[in-house]
């Protein structure tokens, strides 16, 4: 397993020796790149190893699985085609998603994925693509696919590859929040927006409780699920309207609480490394997300073997937020 | 890692909340994150049957797993 940050040209090169490849990089550099067993999105930025965040326009994040892996397919879903994700790619050992960002795809996954049928039925690892914050509003997310050089706005693309014999591969996530020892919040439905929410049973707006508690947006709400801390981070707050934006769904009946910070992030990694044998050799994959970096809270910290894009969502299983998720691989 | 059968009664006892473990398979996790609550909104028969085949189905699916072996040991206390 190899992960580098490669020019269009080394890129290239290690495409048409046939390699399979996982990429990531910004639009302008993904055309350029010949057909092949690749599948990309979009995202400048990344964490590479020996060093912190980096934001790169000229340069392509790449996860090479050649070695350890005897096949792949690659499949193109719509939102309604994404429904059988689990149940295609055959004695495939894992599946990785990437998803176009603030598409009807994107949001259509976060709600349903839970419910797909065969749900878990292998790992399913991925990300949601993005552009430049600099770009935003003027370049759209994209994902390509390799085998035809396809790229994809409103589409995810999906690669479903087979471990070489002996290998299995397991889905993590590294969470820096849990929950706090406020409120219980709840809602009267699934959705990326909302008015009103329960505060420990009774209903109140949420803007208004938010202004209220004095909350820190850039901490989201977390849910506990059965003992996996799942976030929902807070995408805006409409004070005049009272309506409160979501980058991921909240859901009917979950009880939520608001964040606090994890203290020592760490520490938290450490105990990750000392309790599943993560290193560098057997981390396949990893992406962490944007909002840990603009609001600062992995400033300076060492994230370990975790390299890999900087995602605007990342997938496992389902859509999470402001969540580090991985792909291990372990000897069956 | 065999996978015990679906009739074994800590299938129910995870789904329904009576026994509460100490899980490593995030799958497993997320999924009963929503199975426990519907259990709960919902303690009938044919829920919680549905409820201990898709728990059951999803640990069968990723036997080969190290985390759905661990956990197999940590409810069932086999090997």
């Amino acid at each position: 397993m190899e992960q580098e940050i490669l020019s269009v040209a080394e890129t290239s090169e290690r495409i048409l020796t046939g390699k399979m490849l996982l990429l990531a990089g910004e639009e302008k550099l993904l055309i350029q790149l010949p057909e092949g067993n690749w599948i990309g999105g979009t995202t400048p930025y990344f964490i590479i190893h020996g060093e912190e965040a980096i934001t790169s326009r000229e340069s392509i994040f790449v996860t090479d699985i050649s070695e350890i892996s005897t096949g792949m397919t690659i499949e193109v879903y719509d939102l309604n085609q994404l429904q059988t994700v689990y149940q295609d790619g055959c004695d495939s050992t894992f599946s990785f998603l990437i998803i176009p960002g603030m598409t009807e795809i994107h949001k259509g996954f976060a709600l349903c994925a839970p419910s797909y049928k065969k749900f878990g039925a292998r790992p399913l690892i991925g990300w949601v693509s993005g552009v430049h914050l600099d770009d935003a509003g003027m370049m759209i997310p994209k994902v390509f696919n390799g085998l035809t050089g396809g790229r994809e706005e409103q589409r995810a693309v999906v690669m479903h590859v087979t471990l070489t014999d002996g290998k299995t591969a397991d889905v993590g996530i590294v969470n820096l929040f849990e929950q706090g020892d406020g409120d219980i919040l709840s809602f009267a439905c699934d959705g990326f927006f909302c008015h009103e929410v329960e505060v420990n049973g009774k209903k109140e707006n949420f803007a208004a409780y938010i202004k209220r508690k004095n909350l820190d947006t850039r901490l989201p709400l977390v849910a506990d699920y059965y003992g996996a801390m799942v976030n929902i981070s807070f995408q805006d707050v409409d004070q005049e309207t009272g309506e409160v934006g979501f980058y991921a769904p909240v859901f009917r009946g979950v009880r939520y609480r608001h964040a606090r910070i994890v203290a020592d992030y760490g520490q938290i990694l450490a105990s990750q490394f000392k309790s599943s044998n993560l290193s560098r050799k057997n981390v396949l994959f990893s992406c962490n997300c944007i909002l840990n970096f603009t609001y600062g809270t992995l400033d300076g910290k060492n994230t370990g073997p975790f390299v890999g894009p900087i995602s605007f969502g990342e997938i496992a299983y389902q859509l999470l937020n402001q969540t580090l998720v991985y792909l291990q691989v372990h000897d069956a | 890692m065999k996978i015990p059968p679906q009739s074994a009664p800590q299938w129910v006892d995870i789904v329904t909340g009576k026994r509460i473990y100490n899980l490593n398979f995030l799958a497993a996790k997320i999924l009963l994150g929503r199975l426990v609550m519907t259990v709960k909104d919902n303690p009938s028969q044919e829920n919680i049957e549905d409820a201990v085949e898709l728990l059951h189905q999803l640990y069968t699916y990723n036997c080969k797993t190290p985390t759905v072996s661990q956990d197999i040991k940590t409810i069932f206390g086999q090997g």
